[in-house]
């Protein structure tokens, strides 16, 4: 399988939220600092890269009837462990985050990706499939955090980077963030659900006008090769 | 050149119609006109401050409908004059302290998510200038709340900012003196530039009613409604009698602002005639049921709003048949349609399971091969 | 046929297995570290109300006089008590804890949860000026504790009169709540 076009799919042309459109709930809900945005992006890449892995390795042997609940189980497994992991070592995103991490059990993305994909594909495929797609994921979060962070809060990186005593990054989660201008101007609308739902109608509406005007490029792209090739035709 | 520019006519009324000479551009003249006194009483009390939020208002609504239509490439609309009437609207239901560069991010939601993006004019879902305000006071709920003291009341009250009669109707502090009955009538009060006088709206309502650029219908409904309601669970909890109770609801806050300019839009209303008085009822019992439990002192954007969303439901729940068609032939007419939905589906089903036994047996043939 | 079942419940059984196995050695790993970050959570919530060098120590309390108290903890340095409560502010439940010393007076509040409008109630839990100016107010306080207008001595945040009575009288309850331990 081509390395290439599973890279372009995951985060272009098959985007797991703009074009797929699933894993929605938690995209709308945590996207309000980069703090949450990268954490959550992460945590759904390595389970839908274990998970993926896992499934594809035990593709041969899983019973069609009961694909679902084994699938569930693996699913279940994997966030319970990064759930745990989570709340053991970086307790303050395992906060923010909150109910959105065990609730990665029913994120359509891994179930979606092991029923569509790792079922009938190889482990290293899968594998790749897993980081491609939760790269697509995990950039869509980080788009949707920067632009509401810095329209609903007029910030840059918060949570993530702290700037008190020169530039660092901070993992527990306490820093303030670049004010890039005063958090009174900025619409506060953005932080709450309806700046998320906002957001997201608008990056899935310019999506689809890039990929459509893709498409018209390449079909016209097409139409002047198949012409040039029967102009050649008629010559000879 | 504008003459040979097509122009929209409006279907205003439910059908039958009849074409008249009245273009968007007509009607929107004539909302202008009709929110002048408003807009001079908001200069009267406030000075310059209001001036320059209806000219950035305008200037920024203008400006957002023509920078869309030009990025889309689509033909430009701001000569039906709609968005300066968005705009000035919007000006209008903003506190006279706010910043000038309120109306900006206002008119933006406004007119470009709300109104382009669903289409342009006539398409909206919602009326933009008051899902501007609504979004407006989300984002920005101290600015939008700060009352500047209008000069009539400035020896009076010695300070630049004070609390709304609305506000202090529903506190436990009672009404201060000094806002008297005439004094709201004639917009001598703090508030929304635009809502503080109830001279100056019933005047640019009359204007509207006389142009029959609106009709009766939502405005009665929608007034009536507040006036029965406070009238019969009058404001007791707060020392009022019912009647005066009812005439201190009506003659505070925004319902005749809103009854008159917001809740009329041609786009955002039901154009049934029942519709109408039940669109307005709903807005009327909406406001009453938000000033008396809910966390805002005043409702009436959201009741709007809320109705706005419904006006589809009510049009189609008192849809209007042709003459001399009876029950029975509407039934039949739905039946027939149902029927024609099911063979439709039927026939699409039948052709998919060809084009798969198409594929499959490709796929074999391709297999053997 | 049933062979067929008996060989699908084997393989599930199997793999629940070994996910259970998984679990069980990552949780043996982690369970510690995990009631130590909770623990010190509580604790720093605590102590910003009630500076207590040993920790703190739940106590019984009568649950159906204070609905809205979670629970009591005595300060093991004996000089009083933490109070969390959770009641209704203008949009959603706020969680708050409350310090209280022995002589009943407030040493101080801390909001854990809210759901306020940003910009108006969500100040009460800000760590702008107003919003630490706000609870500083609460310091001191005692069993009459009351706002300005109803003739005490907590100025309400502007625009927020229903989220600073709540906290006001949340504050009042946690003090009654800790009067009525004897």
């Amino acid at each position: 399988m081509n390395r290439k076009q599973q890279f372009r799919e995951g985060l272009i042309t098959n985007n797991p939220v703009l074009v797929q459109q699933i894993g929605m709930c938690a995209t709308m809900a945590i996207t309000t600092t980069l703090f949450n945005g990268i954490g959550m992006g992460l945590s759904v890449l390595i389970i839908l890269t274990c998970c993926n892995v896992v499934v594809a390795a035990l593709r041969k042997i899983i019973p069609e009837e009961i694909r679902l609940a084994i699938f569930v189980v693996v699913i279940a497994g994997f966030v319970t462990i990064v759930d745990l992991l989570l709340q053991a070592f970086i307790p303050a995103l395992s906060e923010s985050l909150g109910v959105f991490i065990p609730l990665i059990v029913v994120n359509c993305i891994i179930i979606g990706r092991a029923e569509a994909f790792c079922q009938k594909n190889t482990v290293k495929d899968s594998f790749f499939d897993g980081i491609f797609q939760g790269l697509g994921y995990t950039c869509v979060l980080i788009i949707m955090c920067v632009f509401r962070e810095l329209v609903g809060s007029g910030r840059f990186g918060g949570g993530l980077i702290d700037i008190t005593n020169g530039f660092r990054f901070t993992l527990d989660g306490t820093g303030g963030g670049i004010q890039i201008f005063p958090a009174d101007y900025g619409m506060g609308i953005m932080n709450l659900p309806f700046g998320g739902f906002l957001t997201l109608g608008l990056l899935i509406g310019l999506m689809q006008y890039a990929l459509k005007k893709g498409e018209k490029k390449k079909k016209l792209e097409e139409r002047a090769a198949k012409e040039a090739a029967a102009m050649k035709e008629v010559e000879e | 050149m504008s003459d040979k520019k097509e122009r929209i006519i409006l279907d205003v009324a439910y059908q039958p119609q009849v074409r008249t000479g009245t273009d968007t551009r007509r009607l929107m003249l004539d909302v202008i006109i009709s929110l002048l006194p408003a807009a001079v009483v908001a200069v009267l009390e406030f000075g310059i401050p209001p001036l320059i939020l209806m000219v950035s208002g305008v200037a920024s609504a203008v400006f957002w409908e023509w920078g869309y239509r030009r990025l889309f490439k689509k033909e430009s609309s701001i000569d039906d004059l709609s968005a300066v009437v968005t705009g000035l609207l919007l000006a209008l239901t903003l506190p006279p302290t706010a910043p000038a560069w309120i109306p900006v991010i206002g008119t933006l939601f406004g007119i470009v998510i709300v109104k382009q993006l669903y289409g342009g004019i006539g398409k909206n879902f919602l009326n933009p200038a008051l899902a501007g305000r609504a979004f407006l006071l989300a984002s920005y709920a101290t600015l939008m709340a700060r009352w500047a003291t209008p000069n009539s009341l400035m020896p009076t009250v010695d300070a630049m900012t004070m609390a709304t009669p609305l506000g202090s109707l529903y506190s436990d502090g009672g009404m201060p003196a000094y806002f008297g009955m005439g004094r709201m009538f004639l917009g001598m009060i703090p508030g929304s530039m635009g809502e503080i006088s109830k001279l100056a709206i019933l005047l640019g309502g009359a204007y509207l009613l006389w142009r029959k650029v609106i009709s009766w219908r939502i405005p009665v409904s929608f007034i009536g409604t507040v006036a029965l309601l406070t009238l019969i669970f009058g404001g007791k909890k707060y020392g009022y009698g019912n009647f005066e109770w009812m005439l201190y609801n009506l003659l505070t806050g925004s319902v005749l602002f809103g009854a008159f300019f917001m809740a009329t839009d041609y786009a955002t209303s039901p154009v049934t005639l029942n519709g109408q008085l039940l669109f307005g009822f709903g807005c009327g019992a909406l406001t009453m049921l938000i000033r008396y439990f809910g966390g805002f002192p005043e409702g009436t954007t959201y009741a709007i709003l809320i109705m706005n969303l419904c006006a589809w439901a009510i049009d189609k729940a008192f849809h209007r048949h042709q003459f001399g068609v009876n029950k029975a032939d509407i039934a039949a007419e739905k039946a027939q349609v149902k029927a024609d939905k099911l063979s439709l589906a039927a026939e699409e089903a039948k052709a998919t399971a060809e084009l798969r036994k198409a594929e499959a047996e490709k796929a074999a043939r391709e297999a053997t091969k | 046929m049933n062979n067929k079942v008996t060989k699908l419940a084997l393989v599930l059984l199997l793999i629940c297995a070994v996910t259970a196995g998984i679990l069980g050695v990552v949780n043996a790993l982690t369970f510690e570290q995990i009631a130590y970050n909770k623990m010190m959570k509580q604790i720093s919530a605590f102590s910003a109300v009630l500076p207590s060098e040993s920790g703190y120590t739940e106590v019984p309390f009568d649950g159906r006089a204070f609905p809205t108290v979670d629970s009591i903890n005595q300060s093991n340095d004996g000089n009083g008590y933490v109070v969390t409560s959770t009641f209704s502010g203008a949009q959603g439940n706020i969680t708050m804890a409350c310090g209280v010393d022995n002589e009943l007076k407030c040493t101080g509040i801390s909001i854990i949860e809210h759901k306020e409008t940003s910009g108006l109630g969500a100040v009460a839990a800000s760590t702008s000026n107003k919003g630490v100016a706000f609870r500083e107010q609460f310091i001191g306080q005692g069993a009459d504790i009351a706002l300005t207008k109803a003739g005490g001595t907590i100025d309400a945040l502007a625009g927020a009169t229903i989220t600073s009575t709540a906290v006001t009288n949340a504050t009042a309850t946690s003090i009654a709540a800790v009067a009525a331990l004897g």
